[in-house]
């Protein structure tokens, strides 16, 4: 038996091309637009909350978060959704070296688990 | 005294045996067994000498908790590696002060021989390792013994050793209770400043409360191992001092006397634990130690007896001058070791030592900032012994480090097991075992309608998700050696000098426990309910009173399940619902992953585990995790032990043949000689979300092109074919069965693990260039570990949605990780281990298709010259021969009569070289014996078999000489006609009775006339020959005794001829060999046709080749194969070709194969697969080529060789033969002449 796993189909790179008429220069996946929308105004709240205003137009907040986006996008492909990577970096941001001191996880216990032998 | 001393050597004795090999592998129990001492137990022993022993304090200990025992024994285990080598060193230390110490101990032995940490956990008698190793006399003597005679005691000198004193003064009265408060000022003042030995004196010996509640005998009666493994912890009474002055403050002055009192016991209540509870005594209850576990019950009970605990009876430390007393022999120390200092650098001796004496690494008072240098502050709830000792397992943490310590434990999301459903706040899952399915050397038909059957199961559980979780257990490698130890009645007696049957035995364990044999268990969780709101609403508020789920929840969900009951145990998975032990195994090995497992406990100890127990052991397994680690640290606080998990996931895969040319993809990392855990989280999709899902994913491809389309560009040609695919797929989706459109989407996940980051790492590389090798399935090593290794765990989340694996459920099902090779008996000696895909030991016990299955004992071996027979059979003998087996070898080329030099054997074996024999040792006619009338039942039946046998044996005899005349005769002559009937008319005439000799039938021939004459006259020219003479006259008289074990018949110095050559052309040596074997291999098995019909016996026939094309060889093979049964006789017949045992004619007489390396002729190859019973034609054939192949690359020899063995279950499987573990066996049976050079060399 010849078996194949259906991934190939996932794995078709959709990008987005630019609005009808008019071609982008740049082909980007959906995805990295998506992020992009999401990181601006996040970035323009930070902003918010050391200067108190908005500006008209965001011009550092746009910068910064096309930055990001290309950093985040180059970790992502088919098997690694943008969503991991964020969460990655997020959970075990601090270095990117092994470090030489280690941090304890919470232990997981199982000591609260109720055990019984039958169903009912 | 002297018992106590007879025991110490007992133990001693016994710690020899039993291996202290490092390592969490090897830490397991292994059976020992000493013949002599095995039928004895050693419990009368301890129970004999202390009569008081009181066995409801052993139940007591029994239902103890097992938390606080688990915590405590953590500590002490730290404490104990630590103290080990400073006991050396003190120990050395003291002998250089005091030459020679009054009596001591016997030596302990040296090393921190923790062999297996938790060994005696729960066990009742063990229950206190610590307590019997540090107060190694004191429980012991206490009681009626040393009241009786108080003069003479022993005292724990400081660090364990065992002094013997007169007990006088202080001591003395120290042991009286109501003098207690008299104590201090009788002793003098303190010598040396150490509160050390002070405290080990008064140590035990204190009160007498303490005495009532102290089973006496507990100590001794623990098991061999158990004393052992704490013996050498020297400790806590030493050590003390460090304790004392961090009590001081906390527990004052006005504690004073009882206090101190009470510190006089502390040292049976474990150090470690009382240090981490705060120095007193009286807080020992705190760490809930249990009430009547003699050890930790101490200081509990002591307040019961009736003194008021903070009694202000005197400020003055009764300690302090009791360690001033000079007691006689105990060599006081100095001072402590400045490591056992307290931190806090107040001169010890001005502290009033109030309290407990603490381990041998003693706490700094609570609140210095030393205080829980490394690990987790214990949970608040809880006080648990801080791992203090083990500076040497985890790196030195910074001091600051503590602080970022959170409280740092978290609960499962499993809230509840019942039965086999698991429940966390959302959702239940029902588990199933998936039983070990045979994969090698299975028709390829068989193999897909497996994979079929499996895939259509899955198919059924569309819309749940599902956990197939993987998990190994060790090879209770104790077990084996037990039962065959049991069913080994008489092995081998001793020899002084070489290793005895116990020896061989746990030999044998080692082995098995080097080569980290396991065992897979596969569980399937299907997540089938949400639970509602107020489902779990209400758990939370039943458990408040302790109870988990409703129970009308559990009523309803247990009829839901059923549904799945009846798809899994259908043909293909054959899945068994779960119980709730083997959950809590799994939820155990998934929180500690890859570590070793706590069931070796198991085998020493009562053996019993309550539900929750292992649970409860999570506790122990502290995570640690490095941002952007590669690996996840487990450490177990319990045993020390430390583990690097690597989890890989799997990630690129493609296409796969696998029946025809893949193994099962989940199946192939046992290829690996390490254990890995699997754990796949994969959602079924049924056939119309999986369709919906492709649509979705169809259409978006198609919005893609139409976009390149409007805006002018070209599509990647990529599009139009996923395009196309999809199409193809979604058409078999709607049109195809469900097992056709059913998906699998999920995620798969190997955990390599390691002792150490780099171990692990460097498997972690092997595991994925294997993968990617064999299976082209790229592995990755994703970042999040700590995430990964949480997701092994029923009921935790999904670590992340990368690596998401998209499959039919087809594939899935092809993954298989439930497939195992197993091969042989488990009951009979370790032969090897199966060598195909996966790695299991193969025991064979060539007894056991008689004894159990009621088949014939013969066994084939089939190779080609070079392909391991004579090595294999060798070994088989040996083994046996260890067993008691009366071992009879055929072995015409000789190597194996060097078995007969090796010490173990030498007094039990003979050599019997027939080219030196006697005249008449291979008379054909006495060569068949004659059936006694006792072997048959008795009565008219009985009779006429009786009579049909014993017709037989003649006709056998008549059919054997004459063989033999014509082999012995020219060729030429031979094949006339005529000689034919003369011969067969003078073996008819001579009475075909056991003294008939070949001189009768010559004589007779020549009465007959000239031709019978001449054929006379070539028979006696042949006896020119002084071989030959061996057919002529009669045989003498004690020619096999059957009193040895080991008999090995040889032929050195024979040609053996060519078959393929004609026999015209064979030189006369040559030809004389033919009949010599034949009747050699009667001889062989004449022996075991005497004595006893019910004793085991074994041969081992080589060159078997040489029976072919005889009568009499065949109607040996189908006697032989008839008999076994009847008279225990297991057969080895080795031959190089099967065309031998096929042309026999046998083969269905033949309960095991072995087929060795085939790789010249094909032909020959294609019969040793008919004869295995394998499909010929589809590959297998360079399986067998492929053999022993020799690695190119080595230089070095190949020792044991791989065959294809079929055992008498028909499951077939490549195993290679390692018998290793018998010191000198490979050297002794190596038949190549530099390895005989080399064998003998070392030999001298």
């Amino acid at each position: 038996m010849r078996l194949r796993t259906d991934d190939d189909i996932y794995r078709a790179r959709l990008v987005y091309l630019g609005p009808p008429g008019y071609t982008l220069p740049v082909q980007l996946p959906y995805a990295q637009y998506g992020l992009f929308v999401l990181l601006v105004p996040l970035y323009m709240g930070i902003h918010w909350l050391f200067s108190q205003r908005f500006e008209i137009f965001p011009a550092w907040e746009i910068a910064l978060a096309i930055v990001t986006t290309s950093y985040v996008f180059r970790h992502v492909d088919p098997d690694r959704p943008a969503r991991m990577v964020i969460r990655t970096a997020l959970t075990d941001w601090r270095r990117t070296r092994e470090p030489v001191t280690e941090r304890r996880d919470p232990r997981l216990v199982a000591r609260r688990v109720v055990v019984r032998q039958a169903i009912t | 005294m002297t018992s106590n001393d007879t025991e110490y050597d007992l133990d001693d004795a016994v710690s020899d045996v039993v291996p202290s090999v490092e390592g969490p592998a090897t830490q397991g129990p292994v059976a020992v067994f000493q013949p002599p001492r095995r039928r004895e137990p050693a419990e009368p022993d301890a129970v004999g000498d202390e009569p008081g022993a009181r066995p409801e304090a052993r139940t007591a200990d029994l239902r103890s908790d097992l938390q606080t025992a688990a915590d405590r024994r953590a500590a002490e285990m730290r404490a104990a590696a630590d103290a080990a080598t400073q006991a050396q060193r003190e120990r050395a230390a003291a002998t250089r002060r005091d030459p020679e110490p009054p009596r001591a101990a016997p030596p302990l032995p040296s090393g921190p021989d923790i062999e297996s940490p938790f060994l005696e956990l729960f066990d009742s008698e063990a229950a206190e390792p610590g307590s019997v190793g540090r107060t190694a006399a004191p429980p012991r003597t206490p009681a009626a013994p040393t009241r009786a005679t108080p003069p003479v005691t022993r005292v724990d000198g400081p660090y364990g050793r065992t002094v013997r004193r007169p007990e006088e003064g202080p001591a003395g009265v120290a042991r009286r209770g109501p003098v207690r408060a008299d104590t201090p000022p009788v002793a003098p003042p303190p010598v040396t400043p150490s509160p050390v030995a002070p405290s080990a004196v008064g140590a035990g010996w204190a009160d007498d409360d303490f005495d009532d509640d102290f089973p006496p005998g507990r100590a001794d009666g623990a098991a061999g191992p158990a004393t052992r493994g704490s013996r050498n912890t020297p400790v806590s009474g030493a050590p003390t001092g460090g304790g004392a002055p961090r009590n001081a403050p906390t527990s004052g002055g006005p504690r004073g006397t009882q206090g101190g009192d009470l510190a006089g016991n502390a040292p049976v209540s474990g150090g470690p634990r009382s240090a981490q509870t705060g120095g007193s005594a009286a807080d020992a209850p705190v760490s809930g130690g249990p009430g009547n576990r003699p050890v930790s019950g101490v200081p509990r009970n002591a307040p019961v007896s009736g003194v008021p605990r903070n009694a202000p009876v005197s400020s003055v430390p009764r300690n302090a001058p009791v360690s001033g007393v000079p007691v006689s022999g105990v060599p006081m120390r100095p001072a402590a070791e400045p490591r056992n200092r307290p931190v806090s650098a107040m001169p010890v001796s001005s502290v009033p030592v109030s309290t407990v004496p603490l381990s041998s690494r003693p706490l700094p008072p609570r609140g210095t900032p030393q205080a829980a240098p490394r690990s987790a502050p214990p949970d608040p709830g809880r006080r648990q012994a801080p791992p203090k000792s083990r500076g040497k397992q985890v790196k030195p943490a910074a001091p600051p480090k503590t602080s970022k310590d959170r409280d740092a434990a978290q609960e499962l999301e499993v809230t509840e097991i019942a039965g086999h459903l698991t429940f966390t706040p959302h959702a239940v899952t029902a588990w199933y075992v998936l039983p070990e399915v045979r994969w090698a050397f299975r028709p390829d038909a068989e193999r897909e309608a497996l994979l079929s059957a499996i895939s259509e199961q899955y198919a059924g559980l569309a819309g749940f998700r599902l956990h197939l979780r993987r998990t190994t257990r060790p090879f209770p490698a104790d077990q084996w050696a037990a039962q065959l130890d049991q069913l080994t009645a008489r092995p081998l007696p001793p020899v002084p000098g070489a290793p005895g049957w116990g020896d061989h035995l746990v030999a044998a364990q080692r082995h098995l426990r080097e080569i980290n044999h396991s065992e897979g268990q596969t569980f399937l969780g299907v997540t089938f309910a949400r639970r509602a709101l107020g489902d779990s609403f209400s758990e939370k508020l039943l458990r408040a009173f302790g109870k988990g789920t409703a129970d009308s929840e559990r009523r309803k969900l247990g009829k839901q399940v059923e549904q799945f009951d009846e798809v899994l145990a259908a043909f293909g998975m054959r899945g068994q619902r779960a119980a709730a032990g083997e959950l809590e195994w799994l939820l155990y090995r998934s929180v500690a992953l890859g570590m070793s497992p706590p069931d070796l406990i198991g085998a020493v100890g009562h053996g019993r585990w309550d539900s929750g127990d292992l649970l409860a052991l999570t506790e122990h397994i502290e995570r640690y995790r490095t941002p952007y680690g590669s690996t996840v640290k487990l450490v177990n606080r319990m045993t020390g032990e430390e583990r690097h998990v690597a989890v890989l996931t799997v990630g690129r895969m493609e296409p796969l043949d696998i029946p025809e040319r893949h193994e099962p993809w989940l199946h192939f990392h046992e290829r690996l000689p390490w254990p890995m855990e699997l754990s796949s989280r994969v959602d079924i999709l049924g056939p119309g979300d999986s369709f919906r899902n492709l649509e979705h994913r169809l259409r978006m491809i198609r919005s893609q092109q139409l976009d390149y389309l409007e805006h002018g560009m070209d599509a990647p040609p990529e599009l139009e074919r996923l395009a196309s695919r999809a199409l193809v797929m979604g058409d078999e989706m709607t049109t195809g069965l469900p097992v056709d459109s059913a998906r699998a989407h999920g995620w798969h996940r190997i955990a390599v693990s390691g002792a150490s980051r780099e171990e692990c790492l460097e498997r972690a590389r092997s595991v994925v260039a294997t993968y990617s090798r064999e299976l082209r399935i790229s592995l990755q090593h994703p970042k999040q570990q700590d995430q990964l290794a949480r997701e092994f765990i029923p009921g935790e989340p999904v670590a992340n949605t990368g690596y998401l694996r998209r499959m039919p459920v087809r594939l899935l099902a092809a993954a298989l990780p439930q497939a195992a090779s197993v091969v042989g008996d488990r009951r009979g000696d370790l032969i090897g281990r199966t060598a195909g895909t996966c790695r299991r030991p193969v025991f064979l016990d060539p007894h056991f298709p008689m004894e159990v299955r009621e088949r014939s004992g013969l066994s084939v071996m089939v190779a080609e010259p070079g392909g391991g027979k004579s090595t294999l059979l060798g070994a088989m003998g040996y083994l046996n021969a260890r067993r008691g087996v009366q071992v009879t070898l055929l072995d015409p080329s000789g190597p194996l009569a060097r078995l007969a030099t090796m010490p173990e054997l030498r007094p039990y074996s003979r050599v019997l070289n027939l080219t030196g024999g006697e005249q008449g040792t291979l008379a054909p006619y006495s060569l068949i014996p004659t059936p006694q009338r006792t072997e048959f039942p008795p009565g008219p039946n009985g009779d006429r078999e009786y009579e049909i046998s014993v017709s037989n044996a003649r006709a056998e005899r008549r059919m054997l000489v004459q063989d033999i005349c014509s082999m012995l005769m020219p060729p030429q002559v031979a094949r006339e006609a005529s000689t034919a009937t003369l011969l067969r008319h003078a073996v008819r005439t001579v009475p075909a009775e056991e003294t008939a000799t070949l001189d009768d039938v010559v004589r007779c021939l020549a009465s007959i006339d000239d031709t019978g004459r001449e054929l006379a006259n070539l028979l006696l020219d042949t006896a020119e020959m002084p071989l030959a003479l061996l057919f002529f006259g009669s045989p003498p008289g004690d020619l096999l005794s059957t009193d040895a074990a080991l008999t090995v018949i040889t032929m050195s110095g024979l040609r053996l001829p060519d078959l393929k050559i004609e026999r015209e052309y064979w030189s006369a040596e040559e030809a004389l060999a033919l009949p010599m074997l034949h009747t050699a291999h009667r001889l062989a098995v004449r022996r075991c046709y005497s004595g006893d019909m019910h004793q085991r016996k074994l041969v081992g026939l080589d060159e078997a080749h040489f029976m072919e094309g005889w009568r009499s060889g065949r109607s040996f093979l189908v006697r032989l194969a008839r008999d076994s049964r009847k008279w225990n006789l297991a057969a080895l017949v080795a031959s190089q070709n099967p065309k031998d045992i096929l042309g026999l004619d046998v083969q269905n007489l033949v309960s095991t194969v072995f087929v060795g390396r085939i790789a010249q002729d094909p032909e020959i190859a294609s019969e040793a697969l008919r004869l295995l019973r394998v499909p010929t034609d589809v590959g297998y054939e360079a399986v067998l080529a492929s053999l022993s192949a020799p690695d190119a690359n080595s230089s070095g020899r190949l020792g044991y060789r791989e065959f294809v063995l079929r055992d008498v279950d028909s499951r077939v499987q490549r195993v290679r033969v390692d018998v290793s573990y018998v010191a000198g066996l490979l050297e002794t049976l190596d038949t190549t002449p530099t390895g005989q050079a080399a064998g003998q060399g070392g030999k001298r």
